[in-house]
Order: C-alpha cells, then structure tokens, then sequence
C-alpha cells in the first residue's frame, strides 16, 4: 500500500512542478496541489491515474520524492531558493545515474546494482558524502540521501536494494539534462562576453 | 583564518545522521549464500529390474489458440502441475497463463486451468500491464509452490518484468501477483525461462535473462520469501539467453545458454564452483543452436540430459542429447520431435494435415486422442502461412521428479504442451 502512497504523492508532485504557475496567490497554489492529487485517485481502466503513472515511471526513489517536495515548497515559495545547493545535488545525482544504469544494463562486465543487496560500503561512502554535505551547508542532499537511508533502513518499499532508494531513472534524466543546459548556457553567457569584448577592443 | 567551533545542534545533527547510517550498516550485513540443495531421486530396489518406461501425451487441451514456453514441476503425491501461455498469439493482450495437473493414478492430463491473466496481474501489481509472456513453476523444498511469469507494461520483450505467485496448497490457491524488483531502471528488461533453482536454506535460484541494450543472464537469488536479496551475472553481452541451470553438487553447476549471436550458433555453456555466486566465461559446445531455448538436468552418473534443436535453423526437430559432466562427449539418446523433412520445408496444407493426424495419434494420449478431428479442422489457419504449414518443436523445459523419473514438456507446434515421460531404464536401453 505504501508504494501507492507513493505513486499518488509523486503524481501529484510531479505535475504540479511540470504545471506553470500562472502568477497564483500560495493558497490557490495549494489547492492546485491538493486537487493533483485527488485526481491521482481517479480510476482509468480499473487502475487509479497514480498507478498508471507508476506503471511507466516506476515506484520513484525516495531522494525523488524528496527533491519534488523541495521543488513543491519553493514553488510555494515557503522555501528560499538555494541554486548552489541545488547544483551539488545534481552533480552527485547525474554521477549516480551515469554509473548505475549503462553498467546494469549490460554495458559492463561489472553490475554495481548488486552492490546494493549488500550495501555495506556503500552505506559507508554515503554516510560520509551525507557528513560532507552537512559541513558544506547543503541542506537538500543531506535531508535527500538521510530520508532515503532511513527509508531503507525501514524497508518501507518492495526491494531490498540499497540503490532503489537512492535514484531512479526519471532522477538521474532530469540532473544530467539540467546540468547540460546549465553548462551549455554557462558556455553560451561567455562566449557573448567574449565577442562582447572583441568588439568593443575592435 | 579563524577555526570557528561547531555549535552543539550541529554536532547533533552529525551525531544523528552518524547514527542513521551506522544503523543501516549494522542491520544490513552481507547476504549469506547458500549451497545447492541437491535432490535424490528413489533408487530402484536392488534385484529388481526396472522397465524402460517411455510415455507421451498432450498436457493442454485448448484447440483454438497459440500456446508456448511451457514449464512442469513434480508434486508431493506424485502428480505434476505444467504452466504455459496461451493467447491468440505471443504478445497478444488475450495471453493468459494456463495450467494442467497430472493425476499420476490415470496418467492423464486434467482440464486446463487459468492461473494469471492481464487483468488480474494489474489488479495485483497496480501497474498497467499490456501483454504477459513465458511461466515458469516450481515447488519448493518447504512444498511451497512458486510460480514467476513474465508481464510487459511497455514496448516489447525488452521491457518485461517477472511476477510472482506463491501457493500453500500445492496451486489450488494462490497469492495475488506481486512484481518482483529486478533492475534499478524501471524495473524493466528481466525475464524468466528456465526452471529455478533450490539452495540448502531454501533460498530460490532464478535463472533469467536480459533483453534490452545487451542479451545476457543471470541468476537472481531470491530469499525463501521470493524477495530478491542478490544477483550474479551468468554471462555478458548481446549473445546469450535463457540460462538453464543444473546444479552437479552442492557448490558446483553448469548453465547452458540460448546463443543469440550470429557468429556460431552453438550452445553457450558455463560453469559456477561457488553455488552460482561467479560464472566462467561462456564457451560454444559441440551442438548447435539456432538461437532456441534448450533445457537440461542432471543424470544418476553425473551427466547431463539435454534437450534442444540442435539445428543451424529452424525449430523443425527436437533431440535428446547425454554429455558427461565436462559436456566434452556427446551422445544423441532420440529425436523427441522432428518434421518428415530433414531440412524442415514447408508442406502443402493437405500433406500436413495428414501428417499431423499421424502425430497426433502417436502423441496425444488416450484422453485427448476423441479431439483430434477438431484439431485437424482448423489446424491450417492455426499453424500454416503463406510460404506453406512447418513443424516446430521448441522450448523444452527438463525436471527429474523425486520417484527418479524424467519430465519433458515443449511447444508442439504451438498447438499443444506435449509432455514425455522416461526412466533411465529407457535411457540405458537407447544407449545399449
């Protein structure tokens, strides 16, 4: 039951980020939310919307669900935006994804998801990039990577797999294109600089 | 620079986060493994000599739809329980997973029974579930009787995901299906075709295979729950599917696998000295294989039995083979199944309609021999195409059940589950 709680809160979440705001005052945004996910419950085809979302998207990690709250809550604007905490984040995210997925699907003679069945080393790694977060004040990936721990720690979804908890696909997708856009903007900004000052010397 | 001193929150929220993960380490330990259980088939009584026993008959009784990739197990009172697909055709959103018993006091296959269908794994799994595809059944030693299926929410084959249903009363009841976690992307590209494995704890070995950027296998590690609690690669690449596993003792096992390369379309075999946790690199053996699931158990004399087609292409003939536990040395014991034609051409529909009433009394069984007039009425828009009718005999799946004798079931030209049944009294008359 708890892995359809998740459907419908990550539906509603989800939607809610993908929906532009439309200037709404924060109570009127509220009840936008509130009504995503009651329509989470609508039942299309024997199945609630939630799980036919689920059914594509998969059960979504629980670093996700926590990422969309934050997302939530800025767009509610209850949050300060925090773009350095952010960035990290993705970097560490886009990382995660780059080394799992092409490796688990057969790219790779090594399969690191089995790393997760016996996650000793990994609790290790993550317990200490979890402590250097915290000492570098980013408050997102230390909440991220503590609710998914400790979700894994309760064993509150179906698999027994470290990993799961950590990252899924639409995660790691959204932090390597965001970080590509950031980049190519980035490169972008000095480029016209550059020819900026070209002109200007010329 | 001036070293300021953490405040006591802070030194909290180390404590705490040290904390978390110090408990997650410490309840997580490495997953124990087990060795093989190995099962010892009844020996025949000394003195007495026992009969070649060699049996055939149709589990399924359905005249009108494909059926393929069927699977058997052996049940405690000495009958058996086969599962298979059947549906309009593979990949059809009407396939459902079917099964048959076999009262082993009429020797007869019962009426078939439907197990899963697409809308009660959705209902079960609360996921969308577009097509469902290969069943594989098993009992356990605590005579738990476990059932994995495969079931696709989107795109083909390669976005399968394995569902499980478990039951306490040798399948009378089962358990909604729930989708087991397989892969960390989408849960998708794992399917299951060969018969499961028991380890000494009563862990479940799953063979099963990829089919999405690469074609490979592994082998889950289920605890005796059904979660999946770790998984060994079997191979690597796009070329080998459908593990079929055989323990020799209780460390050491072959798989053979599927070769879906295009270079020498022989069998892959492999070898594990650790009860499946590390896998040999794959090697072509002596017979061929035209990219077609092939199963295998182990023999009293520490060999193997191997079914397969041991053609370069085509399904048309399928052949019983014997090797020694170092597969150097082949033997052909029969061929099971095999189209008139040796290179497995096409017939007019009035030759094969003929040939096949021949086969269908030579195959069916005394029970479902009454069908075969209806079965021959609508056998040329069942099997036959433009290019003309061609025989198939494909996806064997192998089992020696505890009384010592052998189980062969295999798609008999999609219309029927035919079912074999020897002994190695039979084995060592066709080796004599």
């Amino acid at each position: 039951m708890i892995n359809l709680w998740q459907a419908h809160l990550s539906f509603a979440m989800l939607l809610f980020l993908l929906l532009p705001a439309f200037g709404l005052p924060r109570l009127a945004r509220i009840a936008v939310l509130g009504a995503l996910l009651a329509v989470s419950f609508l039942p299309v085809g024997g199945l609630s919307l939630a799980a036919h979302m689920r059914s594509y998207i998969d059960d979504l990690a629980l670093t996700t669900l926590v990422f969309m709250a934050w997302g939530c809550l800025r767009r509610l604007n209850i949050l300060t935006p925090a773009p350095k905490d952010k960035t990290w984040v993705m970097v560490i995210f886009a990382i995660l994804a780059l080394v799992l997925y092409p490796a688990t699907l057969g790219l790779s003679e090594l399969d690191p998801y089995r790393f997760g069945y016996s996650p000793r080393p990994m609790l290790i790694v993550f317990g200490l990039l979890t402590l250097g977060l915290f000492y570098l004040r980013n408050w997102l990936g230390v909440v991220m990577l503590a609710v998914a721990t400790l979700a894994f720690l309760l064993n509150i979804k179906p698999s027994q797999n470290y990993w799961d908890y950590l990252v899924d696909p639409l995660l790691g997708l959204y932090c390597c294109f965001a970080l590509l856009l950031h980049a190519l903007r980035r490169i972008g900004t000095r480029l016209m600089t550059a020819r900026n000052n070209t002109s200007r010397s010329a | 620079m001036r070293i300021t001193r953490p405040r006591l929150p802070a030194i909290c929220a180390y404590l705490a986060l040290s904390c978390l993960f110090a408990t997650a380490w410490f309840t997580n330990p490495a997953t124990p493994h087990s060795s093989f259980a190995l099962m010892s088939p009844v020996l025949a009584v000394a003195g007495q000599v026992a009969q070649p026993i060699y049996t055939s008959r149709f589990a399924s009784s359905g005249l009108v739809d494909f059926v393929h990739s069927s699977a058997v197990t052996a049940l405690p009172d000495g009958s058996l329980m086969t599962v298979w697909f059947a549906g309009s055709r593979e990949g059809a959103a009407d396939v459902q997973v079917r099964a048959a018993r076999f009262d082993a006091g009429t020797g007869e296959w019962g009426a078939e029974q439907v197990l899963a269908t697409r809308a009660s794994t959705q209902q079960g799994t609360q996921r969308f579930i577009r097509k469902l595809g290969n069943p594989v059944v098993a009992l356990a030693p605590d005579n738990r009787l476990w059932l994995f299926y495969v079931s696709v929410s989107m795109g083909g084959w390669a976005g399968s995901a394995v569902n499980v249903m478990v039951s306490d009363d040798f399948g009378r009841n089962w358990s909604t299906p729930r989708q087991l976690i397989t892969s960390p992307f989408l849960n998708i590209s794992t399917l299951v075709r060969s018969a499961p494995v028991f380890h000494a704890d009563g862990s479940i070995g799953l063979p099963v295979y990829h089919e999405f950027l690469g074609k490979f296998a592994e082998y889950l590690y289920l605890s005796a729950d059904g979660d999946v609690i770790d998984k060994f690669r079997i191979s690597h690449g796009n070329n080998s599917l459908q593990p079929t596993v055989v323990p020799l003792d209780g460390q050491r096992g072959i798989a053979l696998l599927r070769y879906a390369g295009n270079t020498h379309h022989r069998v892959l075999a492999t070898r594990t000295e650790d009860a499946g946790q590390t896998w040999s690199e794959p090697y072509p053996l002596d017979p061929s294989n035209p990219n077609s699931s092939l199963a295998a158990v182990a023999t009293p004399e520490h060999g193997l039995l191997v079914a397969l087609n041991d053609l370069q292409d085509g399904r048309f003939k399928l052949s019983l083979y014997g090797t020694d536990a170092q597969m150097d040395d082949w033997y052909s014991v029969g061929d099971l199944d095999k189209s008139p034609d040796p290179l497995g051409g096409p017939f007019s529909p009035e030759a094969f309609k003929e040939i096949m009433g021949n086969e269908f009394r030579g195959s069916s069984g005394s029970l479902r021999q009454p069908l075969e007039a209806q079965f021959l009425s609508n056998l040329d828009t069942r099997v036959c195409t433009a290019r003309g009718c061609e025989f198939e005999y494909e996806y064997p799946y192998f089992i020696r059940s505890p009384d010592g004798m052998y189980h062969l079931v295999y798609s008999w030209n999609n219309t029927f589950i035919k079912h074999v049944t020897f002994n190695d009294a039979w084995l060592a008359e066709r080796l004599r």
